[in-house]
């Protein structure tokens, strides 16, 4: 008896183990949005002050609603500011100037070309 | 007359400043330090900023190190709290200039050349000099890729005794970027 009770523990700490390290990666499009705001409302804050922006959204789910400014294989821009890169973008010719709310990760601030990066993005309501 | 000159000075200064510029915002920069017979540590990046200057070979890319993504969730964890620390330094750089660059030789079969530059991960700076480009031009787009060893410890990365038989010292970072004019 006290063997198999031996076993079923070693079985349970082993499952356990294994979906620990095997753990799924974050699903964006499940969680909820920490922040909800505008396109401009937010590039704004990085024109204030890049470097505690940054801090303040980094790897945080956020929910952006702007206009499409930008079309490109498996990303979009808002605003001319906002880039949003896609896991898989469904609707490649949605014509720019259509005014859409996105869902996605906060990945920095781009200085390069003054754009803020998400990832993972998907479409909310659409 | 005065307003005039102005407007003189005013286009040629915009034809002096007129530089031509190729960017991507979905360059890809991958690095692997797998060691044989373990899970492989090996991640991407396909949101990575680069611009080159044609006019004179300068190039920059930025990495958002938040964006490198690992088959293993965990070990994607780890890479961000543990050795990137991507919460303080959430970015790498790349700043360069590619030895005699010149526009018009670009072809759409790729030619090698030798870029030198400054990179910077995770704070701190080294610099990379005559590293192997191929570059090609089809049609308006110029495509430039490469790969180079570097090691972990030169960006003041410790790797734990208990996993360094898992990962190499030694890293293979991969770069691919296919610019647009703009």
């Amino acid at each position: 008896m006290r063997k198999y009770i031996i076993l079923l523990v070693l079985l349970i700490l082993g499952i356990i183990g294994y979906n620990y390290i095997y753990q799924e990666h974050r699903n964006i499009s499940t969680e909820s949005p920490e922040h909800i705001l505008t396109a401009d409302s937010l590039f704004n804050q990085f024109s204030e002050n890049p470097s505690d922006s940054e801090k303040n959204y980094l790897n945080k789910t956020i929910e952006v609603s702007g206009v499409i400014s930008e079309m490109g294989e498996s990303n979009l821009v808002l605003n001319k500011k906002i880039f949003c890169q896609f896991k898989n973008l469904s609707n490649r010719n949605l014509p720019t100037n259509k005014i859409v709310k996105i869902k996605g990760r906060f990945l920095g601030y781009d200085e390069l070309l003054e754009e803020v990066k998400l990832d993972q993005c998907v479409f909310v309501n659409h | 007359m005065k307003h005039l000159i102005c407007i003189a000075l005013l286009c040629l200064s915009t034809t002096m400043f007129a530089q031509s510029k190729y960017l991507t915002k979905t360059g890809t920069v991958g690095f692997e330090a797998s060691v044989p017979s373990f899970e492989e540590v090996k991640a991407t990046n396909s949101a990575v900023t680069a611009v080159i200057n044609t006019d004179n070979g300068e190039f920059a890319a930025l990495v958002l190190v938040k964006g490198f993504r690992f088959k293993n969730a965990l070990m994607e964890e780890h890479f961000n709290e543990n050795y990137a620390e991507s919460d303080t330094y959430p970015k790498a750089s790349f700043k360069g200039k590619i030895k005699d660059f010149e526009l018009s030789k670009l072809t759409n079969q790729s030619q090698n050349f030798k870029i030198s530059g400054a990179l910077t991960f995770h704070g701190k700076t080294n610099q990379f000099n005559d590293l192997d480009v191929k570059i090609s031009k089809d049609n308006e787009i110029i495509n430039i890729s490469g790969n180079f060893k570097t090691l972990a410890s030169n960006f003041d990365i410790k790797i734990p005794k208990i996993v360094r038989n898992k990962i190499a010292e030694d890293v293979l970072v991969t770069f691919n970027f296919k610019l647009i004019k703009k």
